[in-house]
């Protein structure tokens, strides 16, 4: 059994005192960053690599690649408990993990996102073992037109996200777009709407995004709200134990979010973020009572959780398989091989079998000890909550700046995230969702640059979109949407008029 | 404010006993530093010019007798890093190590770029040079670049080229190719090597030109055959690829050079002991074979005014390359 043989192989690699001592400090340093908001994986990848140069390759992947994943497990506590995401992928957990933690049961949440990432990474490094290359055939098999129409099925799903008018939502689905067209036009060269600052060639920092709409916007919401201690439910054993009810309905949603997620990070190029947003979109649409969505519902958490984890998992697969990496975190892991002159392609796996089986095997002892990591450690977030609120959040906002600093050691990042905090407070005084404003930002470019990379290759023929299967059956997953969409909607408001002339 | 002409006085003695100090040897080299030497790289950390930089630093440093820092200021193309070191203080502690190709054609390619190569930053020293392999996609079974040529010319429009990004120096040299052989090609920017590399390997775009490093691996494994490789000389590791020069085509058929820089205007005499430290570790075994490890060819200069005449040269064919072909405007 040739897969049995490469496992032992990566247990007698990954077993050795060093790695192991790296895979745990990989581990708690990628928790932790992830649960600071602001603070993220690549800047402290970045800053770690070139501690590198001093041990050994394996040694070397197996602790920044601890720090990628450990982080998706840190970034929703920040989410659920200040409903402010640690990291721009676990966003969408503000959505039910926020009204979770309000009616007492940020334990609960807490421990079952812990639960939710950790099934979520377990099973994709289980795929990874055992299919790595086939994935990554498929994986390469997508071409531009591909790419567009499932992105573009994500942007339909944003649709789904809004909570309250559809309206604003389109409307914020939309300033999403605009926001992620500043920058320089991958396809032509040209500036957008970058009015000379140099900081803002590459578009505008997602974090700083992410951070301004959601964190500090949070922060100035909550000046004068809270008085003291914010959460006066009493913290007990008990009200951290999920019910068996929470762990029955999750069971199907983290299922389903490992498999969006193991599909969506096999794509170089997607990301996390798109994968938990994905998540959350088809977890609301399957469920039977959509309502409860927005308002504390466990799906609602457990699916993006297990999503975002399985993704940041299956990005190796590309990665190690090909060397073609998915987003600059995995380049970076490349970077740390190249380092090493050890050159990234398609035949590394045959060429250092040790490298790869290691790393996979490290995989699961970094999940195991996450697992074991974090349930106490809920314990603790949880009475974060009980620091007052004049000591937590200038705290938070001072957080915010390092880790938007961190990025690109520009201080005008920081400048951009009070400037978003500003808009993400007008926005929440007038009603709009910054979730669908961060999708419609994250999609909105990779919809441009795929759409009109497939134009100029087909030199204007719009058919291609149609001829390719993949693209075509995203193509008709959208309609269906949009149609199952409008159809629900009008017989909610026949179901509606009716009452109402029952009345 | 005005100087006293005591103080003037001592200035002047100082600086007589620092030029005597500079021509003496050794021992006192370590006092023109004052503090730690960064080593700006203008690209995210475990790219090529990283790697060197990371590599160098530390031999630098026990040149100089200083700490040597790499700090990592990536965007628009190594721009925002080169801007950074170009408005640095001019006191010979702040280097940038880039690809410097893609920083001598953005004045003709993107807008808005508020320094000036020439006159804000100075040579130190090439660093190494890297050829590229024009790499074909698995689905064509062109047996040699002739054949490539001869249906880019039956088939107009019909072969698609990837490149790292509008004004990247491999979409610069593709642009050449296709100019000097008078083809229709279809030029596709890509975000970055790796994402164009994807292209080719998954078929969406026909061929591409890439350094070595990102090159030989899909090169050796089939993913994409070589047609040709650019530079002096065939690569040992693919003996039978011929190179651009052998098919007859031009000279300026590159690749990528790697070179450190420094802030213009910093002290002669620092540069210049910056200048000879360098090369002494460039001609070092130890650092040429990292260099080969990263599929580069060490390259140190013999003097810096070479390096200079060199840049300048590159840069004004490169704009009137650009302006003739229009680039930057379509």
């Amino acid at each position: 059994m040739e897969l049995f043989d490469n496992i032992l192989l990566g247990f007698s690699v990954a077993f050795t005192l060093d790695n192991l001592l790296y895979c745990a400090l990989g581990v708690t340093i990628g928790m932790f960053i992830g649960v600071i908001p602001g603070v993220g994986h690549l800047a402290a990848i970045s800053m770690l690599l070139p501690l590198t140069f001093y041990v050994p390759p394996t040694t070397a992947l197996v602790m920044l690649a601890g720090i990628y994943y450990g982080a998706q497990y840190g970034g929703s506590t920040a989410s659920i408990l200040l409903n402010l995401p640690g990291t721009p992928a676990s966003a969408v957990v503000c959505l039910d993990g926020y009204p979770m933690a309000q009616n007492g049961r940020g334990g609960v949440a807490l421990l079952m996102t812990t639960l939710a990432s950790f099934v979520g990474s377990f099973i994709t490094v289980f795929v990874l073992a055992a299919f790595a290359p086939p994935l990554a055939a498929f994986a390469v098999s997508f071409n531009s037109a591909d790419y567009f129409s499932m992105m573009l099925l994500g942007l339909v799903a944003a649709a789904i996200l809004v909570q309250g008018s559809p309206a604003k939502g389109a409307a914020a689905v939309i300033i999403g777009l605009i926001l992620g067209m500043v920058g320089t036009d991958v396809n032509t060269g040209v500036q957008r709407y970058t009015f000379g600052f140099s900081f803002l060639y590459d578009g505008i920092n997602i974090v700083a995004i992410a951070m301004g709409i959601f964190g500090i916007a949070e922060v100035i919401a909550n000046v004068g709200k809270i008085k003291g201690a914010q959460n006066d439910h009493k913290i007990t054993l008990r009200s951290l134990i999920p019910t068996a009810q929470d762990l029955k309905q999750s069971i199907m949603p983290m299922l389903r979010g490992t498999g969006i997620g193991t599909g969506i990070g096999i794509l170089p190029g997607t990301g996390t973020s798109i994968a938990s947003f994905l998540a959350y979109a088809i977890e609301k649409r399957v469920s039977r009572d959509p309502k409860k969505f927005g308002k504390g519902a466990i799906e609602g958490i457990t699916a993006p959780e297990s999503a975002n984890n399985a993704a940041a998992q299956s990005a190796f697969i590309p990665t190690l398989t090909l060397g073609i990496p998915g987003d600059a975190v995995m380049a970076l892991m490349l970077g740390a091989l190249l380092i090493h002159g050890i050159a990234p392609g398609p035949n590394v796996i045959t060429d250092n079998p040790g490298l790869f089986w290691g790393l996979v095997v490290s995989f699961l002892i970094g999940n195991v000890l996450l697992l074991i990591l974090n349930i106490p450690l809920v314990g603790v977030w949880v009475r974060l909550l009980k620091i007052p609120y004049p000591l937590l959040y200038p705290s938070i906002i001072l957080f915010i700046a390092i880790g938007v600093y961190s990025i690109n050691y520009s201080h005008l990042d920081i400048v951009l995230v009070a400037f978003f905090g500003l808009v993400g407070c007008l926005l929440l005084v007038l009603g709009f969702e910054p979730a669908p404003l961060l999708l419609g930002y994250i999609l909105g470019p990779m919809i441009e640059e795929n759409f009109r990379r497939t134009l100029l290759i087909s030199r204007g023929d719009m058919m291609v979109f149609l001829e390719r299967p993949v693209s075509a059956t995203f193509l008709a997953l959208c309609l269906f949407l949009l149609i199952w969409s409008i159809h629900s909607s009008s017989k909610e408001r026949r179901i509606r008029k009716r009452i109402e002339s029952s009345r | 404010m005005r100087t006293k002409p005591a103080t003037l006085l001592t200035a002047t003695m100082i600086t007589a006993a620092t030029l005597t100090l500079s021509l003496l040897p050794p021992p006192a080299q370590a006092q023109e530093f004052r503090g730690p030497v960064r080593i700006v790289v203008p690209f995210a950390p475990g790219g090529t010019s990283d790697i060197l930089a990371r590599h160098i630093a530390p031999r630098l440093s026990d040149e100089i007798g200083q700490p040597v820092i790499v700090e990592n200021k990536a965007g628009a193309g190594g721009n925002i890093g080169a801007d950074f070191v170009a408005k640095a203080a001019p006191n010979g502690h702040t280097l940038l190590l880039s690809d410097l190709t893609a920083l001598l054609a953005a004045p003709s390619v993107l807008s808005g770029i508020s320094y000036d190569i020439e006159k804000d930053l100075e040579p130190v020293t090439m660093v190494s040079y890297s050829p590229y392999v024009l790499g074909v996609a698995q689905r064509h079974s062109f047996p040699s670049f002739d054949e490539l040529v001869e249906y880019s010319r039956e088939n107009p429009g019909g072969l698609s080229v990837a490149t790292s990004g509008v004004g990247a120096n491999n979409h610069i040299t593709s642009e050449r190719l296709s100019h000097g052989l008078d083809l229709d090609w279809n030029i596709i920017a890509y975000r970055g090597g790796s994402d164009a590399t994807r292209a080719v390997v998954s078929g969406e775009t026909d061929m591409l030109l890439n350094g070595t490093t990102a090159s030989l691996p899909f090169a050796l494994s089939g993913q994409m055959t070589p047609l040709a490789v650019t530079g002096e000389e065939r690569l040992p590791e693919l003996p039978d690829t011929p190179t651009f020069r052998e098919l007859g085509l031009p000279g300026e058929m590159d690749g990528t050079y790697q070179a450190i820089l420094i802030t213009a205007g910093s002290p002669p005499e620092i540069i210049d002991r910056l200048h000879r430290a360098l090369v002494e570790i460039l001609d070092e075994e130890e650092m040429r074979g990292r260099i080969a490890e990263q599929g580069g060819i060490a390259t140190p200069s013999s003097s810096r005014e070479e390096v200079s005449e060199w840049m300048k040269a590159q840069k004004s064919e490169l704009a009137s390359f650009i302006e003739e072909s229009q680039l930057a405007e379509r």
